[in-house]
């Protein structure tokens, strides 16, 4: 399944991803966590998504040649 | 615990559920409510990744550069590029609801009740996921010889769809539950998936090694920061490293023809029991 649209919303939502991973690291986030500090974890796991989802984008780009 | 987690992480018979069990009705001074509990099963799987990075070292030096290769061309073009997607999307749910649910998925590590109860619907899953799959071989099957013939009208790993993949990871995300097997349900996933046994389990120890790598690298500094005999936890660590790769191998060439039905009755066997030997207290 390919279309630029589709590539364009997986794109937007790895920046999402590092946003939230960012506001995670930094201890401005604490959805789900233990308590208040940095939470290196879930920072790990949302930039892991990203880039997740930057290869997904990759994928869904439809080719020009 | 090491021999204990070792052996049974790799059998779809729930490690731990076993590792929240046996010490309570071996009464061995172990607390699983203690913080360290955690990083120490997480340390000791850390064997169990080692000994399956052995196994499949080959593959999964494929499997990297094949990542890499199909995400940066954006098209996967052979067998090893699909399994690395394949395995990246099957890691992502448990990934997520490790982290997520992590304070509450530890708060289930404290009662071995529970462990006994889930151990129980396990066994139950496992003969559930063989009832389905017997229904699949009369379908395509029905003119085979042998079981080894009737395993060949299954798939191999890399052929299952994405949305098989995620549906095994989402199954793999239940072994969070004390008795409920990770690699008895992800062996299960792949079966409804259409896998043959021994690729279902082959696909299994494959999405287990980067989520309890993952596990590893973010739980085990705390049990190291925190002190105690680092010793004897290495040297768990290292037992439960060869009873994984000794388990491992019998898997893979039990999974050839056999089925996940004894270790179904097993598990039903043996959370009954547990549940009658804690309830009385023996």
């Amino acid at each position: 399944m390919k279309s630029n649209s589709l590539a364009v919303g997986l794109g937007v939502l790895g920046v999402v991803f590092i946003i939230l991973a960012v506001l995670y690291a930094i201890g401005a986030l604490q959805l789900f966590t233990s308590g208040p500090g940095n939470h290196y974890k879930h920072a790990i796991l949302l930039a892991v998504l990203a880039v997740a989802s930057f290869v997904a984008a990759n994928f869904a780009r439809p080719r020009t040649v | 615990m090491g021999l204990l987690q070792g052996a049974s992480e790799l059998f779809p018979v729930s490690s731990l559920g076993h590792a929240v069990l046996v010490p309570s009705l071996l009464h061995w001074s172990f607390k699983q409510s203690d913080p360290s509990f955690v990083p120490f099963l997480v340390l000791l799987h850390l064997g169990t990744a080692t000994a399956l990075l052995v196994i499949y070292r080959d593959k999964w030096v494929a499997i990297i550069r094949g990542f890499f290769t199909a995400a940066f061309r954006g098209q996967m073009q052979n067998d090893n590029e699909r399994l690395a997607m394949l395995l990246l999307v099957g890691t992502i749910p448990a990934a997520v609801l490790g982290v997520f649910l992590e304070s509450r998925i530890k708060t289930l590590f404290a009662s071995p009740y529970e462990a006994a109860g889930f151990l129980v619907a396990n066994g139950v899953l496992m003969l559930g996921f063989e009832a389905l799959r017997r229904r699949a071989e009369r379908r395509v099957a029905a003119q085979a010889q042998s079981r080894i013939d009737q395993e060949q009208h299954f798939a191999h790993a890399e052929r299952i769809s994405f949305r098989a993949a995620a549906i095994v990871g989402a199954c793999q995300a239940l072994a969070f539950l004390p008795g409920i097997s990770r690699s008895g349900v992800t062996i299960g996933g792949g079966l409804l998936a259409g896998l043959r046994h021994e690729e279902a389990a082959r696909f299994s120890f494959l999405l287990a090694t980067p989520v309890i790598l993952g596990a590893g690298v973010l739980e085990v500094p705390q049990l190291f920061a925190g002190g105690g005999p680092l010793g004897e936890y290495v040297a768990a660590a290292v037992l439960s490293g060869i009873a994984a790769y000794a388990s491992a191998r019998f898997l893979l060439g039990y999974f050839r023809s056999g089925r996940l039905d004894p270790y179904g009755w097993y598990c039903i066997a043996a959370g009954l029991v547990s549940l009658a030997l804690l309830r009385f207290s023996l």
